[in-house]
Formats: C-alpha cells, structure tokens, sequence
C-alpha cells in the first residue's frame, strides 16, 4: 500500500482486498468494487483532519486518562466450563470444534 | 414517593399503539414484550419498584437473547447480566424485553438491523435515530417507563430527539460498561430513555458507581443526581457557540433552540458566546478512531466460541473466520471493519489514527477552556427532524447525523438530549431535542439544568397524537 498525503484518498479494488483478508471478511467481486467506492467516499470526509495542526499534539487514546486498577490477587467466580461452550455453534467433547489448525493451507 | 406503576404501564398502554409499534422496537422475537419478567420475584420496596424498562440489544441478559441486532449473534445467550441489570434488579426494576438496535449499535437510523427496521412513532415512514432506535421509540410509543441504550457518538441522543424523549449519555465512567457489548471502548457509555430527566436521573444514579468488573468506572461507589436535581440553578451559564448556528440546521430547529434560550434566560440564564472551532472535525475523528476500536473489539466475532457458523466446508481456520464473519456481519459492520482495519494498517496509522488522537486532544482542550466560561453547553441535538426511511443511503451523509454529539464522546464528556419544540410535516409532528453538555464528573449540574427547563415547559409530556 503506498500513501499519497496530498490528495483525498482513493481505495483501489486490490487495496480493498488486502483490508478484507486483514479483516477476515470474505467479499464477493460485487461487494470489493462498491466498498472501494465506499471507502473513499468516506476518506474524502476524515482527510479533513490534514488540516487541523497536530504538531507537537500528544496523542490522547482515552477521554479520562485513566491510571491503572490492579485488584488483590484473589481467588473470584468465573464461567462454568459449561456456560462457556454453551453458544459455541460447534463443540465436541469439552472442546471447541474447528478445521485443522497445523499443516492445513494458511 | 416512587414515581413508576407497573400497573399503569402495562394496563393502560394503548393496545392499538402496543400493537402497531411493539413488533418493530422489539429485537428478536423471542424477545417479547408481552410480559415483565420474573414479576413476582421482583423487589417491591425498592427505589425503582414497578418502574419497567427496555434493554438495549446490546447490553447482555440471562433472560432471553443478546443479538446486538446482528446475525452473527442470532440466538445467543448470554451467561451473565450486565452490572446495570444487576443493579436495577437490586432496587425492583422490571425488565419487559429487548429493543432493536442498529447492526452492534453501527448506525443513525436504526434501518441496519437483522431484525428489520424500526418506525418513528411520531411518523411511521420516518426512521427513529439510532443506533439506540428500538429504545428510544419504546419509551416514545409508552411500551416502557424507561430504556436503556449506549451511546458511542449520539446513539442515546441522536434518537432521543427524533423520537421526543429525554435521552441522556453520563460522563465516561460514571456507569460500568460490563455487560455491554464494545463497539468503541474509549466513546461507548451506557445512559438511558426516559420521559423526564427526573425519571433518567434516578435510573441513572442507581445504575452509577465503581464497578470493580469495569476499571475504566471512576473510583465513587455512588453518585448523587438526585438530591438536589430540583433545586434551580443561580446564574446558570449557558455556552452557545457559533458552530451549533446556521444554515446547516433547519429553520425550524434554529427557531426551537433560540425558544429554548428564550426560556432560560426568563429562568435568570446568562447566554454566553463560546467558540467550539473543531466542532466540524468531529466526525472526521470518530471515523476514524471509532472504527479503530471496532476493527480491534469485533475480531471476537470468529463464529468459534460463539457467534454464526457457515454451513460451508472450509479446510482452514482464515477461511472459516472469513466465511462466518461474512456471512453474519452486515454491510455497515463490514465496512467500519475494513475502515477501521485501514487506518490502523501500517503505512497509515500515523496520517489517521495517530492524527486523529491528536485532534481528540485537541477537541478535549477546547471543552475544557468553554467550560471556563459556562456551566453547560447548549444547541440542537441533530441539524433536522427525523428523516424518512431509506433517505440517507450514502453512509457520509448518515454519518452526519452525529455533528453534534461525536465530540461529546470523544472528549468523554456528559450530555442530554431534551424534548424543546415539533416541527410540522404532512400533518404530522416531528419532535426537535435540546442538546445539553457539561463537563466531566458535572452529570448532576447538567441535569439539574435539563431539569429547569422541563419544569418551565411540557414538550416532555406531549404524546403521540395529541396537538400542540
């Protein structure tokens, strides 16, 4: 992906495609070309942002600037092994059920 | 004296009303609201005996299903309450159901929702708000005393003002979030619907407080918005800035806001000129940073431990994940994924994500000085009434609708929405809100304002269908 700052942002149908697979989204050919439209459309609006002066600005992730809660290390409640698998849409055993993690083709 | 009757509400409700509008800010059918659950093993003595109330999708129960208005969550379960049905359980709250939501509350209109969309009930063809729109239209159409929603750049007060009910988003922190599924953990606040801010204050005070399953909840066990929220205030300051005026709103919600001032000032309010120039990069840095959280908290969503499954074959895990989260997100979920995943993507991250915690700053910085001059800060909730269903198909101009109430997020702020005046349109009446917003921690200043001016006015207490 190469980054142009001085023009409003344009996704390619390519650009789209890495996004969806960084995502874990699976789109059809249809949904890539409309969301590349989309997605641009979208960036033209936050490219608004090139113009507010955040030099020297520290970055603020969190309204409250909140400083660290550490409780006692005590022994609490937690989820019963049942409760836990009890939405999974494939369990076997006491396990959850997935495809081939190792050797398979990822 | 307890101001809710479970009786009243659930024996007086207009059945031509309950019928037309319960299917619609329902979530999931299962989730019903023909009855209040567990009635008879409800507290009777306490502080919210027989008030009834509405969850938000979103916020998680034991009883019946969490979907957050998604297919992917279709049918699940949640194991545990969330902290504030816990606490409302504790003073004899009743709950009657689930309401509808957009898609993980992703949207302004409540049309992005697995279960169909929600109607405004002051005028059915026009959308409620969103994302909070199942709550906001229940309290409208008198299914519930009050409902709970979440509020991540206006879903609270956005619908409040379409729906013409008093919706109010606390401070960040003052209510637990545990039990409320993350969209964006840095904006999202669970507040509530009510008819009165009288009604929103109490619910809110026995939901607030330290939550030790919540460490972002300020350190206060409770917290006062009762005691003194009748007591008017003297030389209540009120911030107008030039941003919240022009031609960007309609005429008539311009007309309804200088009604509002008109009516503080006669309560003994000084108006006073503020500027709030990053008013118009709001929305530019809620899409970016909210996004960004979304991309993060959503990736929970693989369809493994929970979550929709495909039915396909898939060989691997990525094409599994790919397949379930495909088939169970919507396309607004979809595309704040991928927006989100972009702009946290290297060779981005700092021109969006890092430029826009800057900006965030920034817009913090620039409340803290109008505070200095104001208590509170006033202006409409949204620029127009509700608009009609299908109108804002182009998701920019959706996005727009939160101009007004995305700052207030992003700087963690609290603010209310109040009903102040109707807009008339093919005979029918469309509700304009009052947005208020004070300071972090000044919940109990900004409603006590809210509160003078309900005492001073009845558009709270119009209903549906009668005349102004």
């Amino acid at each position: 992906m190469t980054t142009d700052s001085s023009q409003s942002h344009l996704l390619t149908d390519e650009t789209v495609k890495h996004v969806a697979f960084l995502s874990r989204l699976e789109l059809t050919p249809d949904e890539v070309s409309q969301s590349a439209h989309e997605l641009s459309e979208i960036f033209k609006h936050i490219d608004r942002l090139k113009a507010v002066p955040t030099e020297g600005v520290l970055p603020l992730d969190h309204p409250t600037e909140l400083v660290d809660h550490i409780r006692e290390d005590e022994q609490s409640s937690t989820l019963s092994q049942e409760q836990v698998l009890q939405n999974s849409p494939a369990t076997k055993d006491v396990y959850f059920d997935v495809p081939k993690v190792l050797g398979g083709t990822s | 004296m307890n101001p809710f009757s479970c009786k009243e509400k659930t024996e007086c409700n207009d059945k031509e009303r309950f019928d037309v509008f319960h299917g619609k800010a329902v979530a999931d059918s299962t989730n019903s609201f023909h009855e209040v659950w567990d009635y008879e093993e409800s507290q009777q003595n306490g502080r919210l005996s027989g008030c009834v109330i509405g969850i938000k999708d979103n916020i998680v129960t034991q009883r019946g299903t969490t979907t957050c208005g998604s297919k992917m969550l279709a049918g699940y379960q949640s194991p545990f309450d969330a902290t504030v049905i816990t606490r409302l359980q504790e003073e004899g709250a009743l709950f009657i159901g689930k309401t509808n939501c957009d898609e993980f509350a992703m949207g302004s209109s409540t049309e992005h929702c697995y279960w169909g969309n929600v109607q405004n009930p002051w005028d059915p063809t026009r959308v409620p708000g969103g994302s909070s729109g199942g709550s906001a239209a229940a309290v409208a159409a008198g299914l519930c005393h009050v409902a709970l929603g979440s509020d991540t750049g206006g879903s609270i007060r956005q619908p409040a003002a379409l729906c013409g009910v008093t919706g109010y988003k606390p401070t960040y922190g003052l209510v637990s979030r545990y039990g409320l599924v993350a969209f964006a953990s840095s904006l999202d606040q669970i507040g509530t619907f009510a008819a009165s801010v009288e009604d929103a204050a109490l619910v809110t005070e026995v939901m607030a407080g330290h939550d030790p399953l919540d460490s972002t909840t300020n350190d206060e066990p409770t917290i006062d918005l009762t005691s003194s929220l009748h007591e008017p205030i003297k030389g209540l300051k009120i911030g107008f800035p030039k941003q919240y005026q022009g031609e960007q709103n309609s005429p008539e919600v311009n007309e309804a806001i200088q009604n509002a001032l008109e009516t503080y000032r006669t309560l003994g309010a000084t108006i006073v000129d503020i500027d709030l120039p990053l008013t118009d990069v709001g929305i530019s840095t809620y899409y970016v940073l909210a996004p960004a959280e979304a991309s993060s908290n959503l990736a929970r969503f693989d369809g493994i431990r929970y979550g929709h499954r495909t039915e396909e074959q898939c060989d691997d895990l990525i094409s599994l994940y790919s397949k379930n989260r495909a088939e169970g997100f919507g396309p607004e979920v979809k595309r704040r994924i991928m927006l989100g995943t972009y702009v946290l993507s290297s060779g981005y991250y700092d021109a969006y994500y890092n430029t826009a915690l800057k900006t965030r700053r920034l817009i913090r910085d620039e409340y803290k000085t109008a505070f200095e001059q104001c208590d509170v800060i006033a202006g409409p909730t949204t620029p127009t009434t509700a608009f009609k269903i299908g109108e804002k198909s182009d998701p920019v101009s959706m996005y727009l609708c939160d101009i007004y109430t995305a700052n207030t997020n992003i700087a963690g702020i609290c603010g209310i929405s109040i009903p102040c005046g109707f807009s008339h349109s093919e005979d029918k009446q469309l509700p304009i809100g009052l947005h208020l917003q004070g300071p972090w921690h000044g919940d109990a200043t900004l409603l006590r304002a809210a509160q003078m001016y309900q005492s001073q006015t009845a558009f709270h207490q119009q209903s549906i269908g009668s005349t102004t």
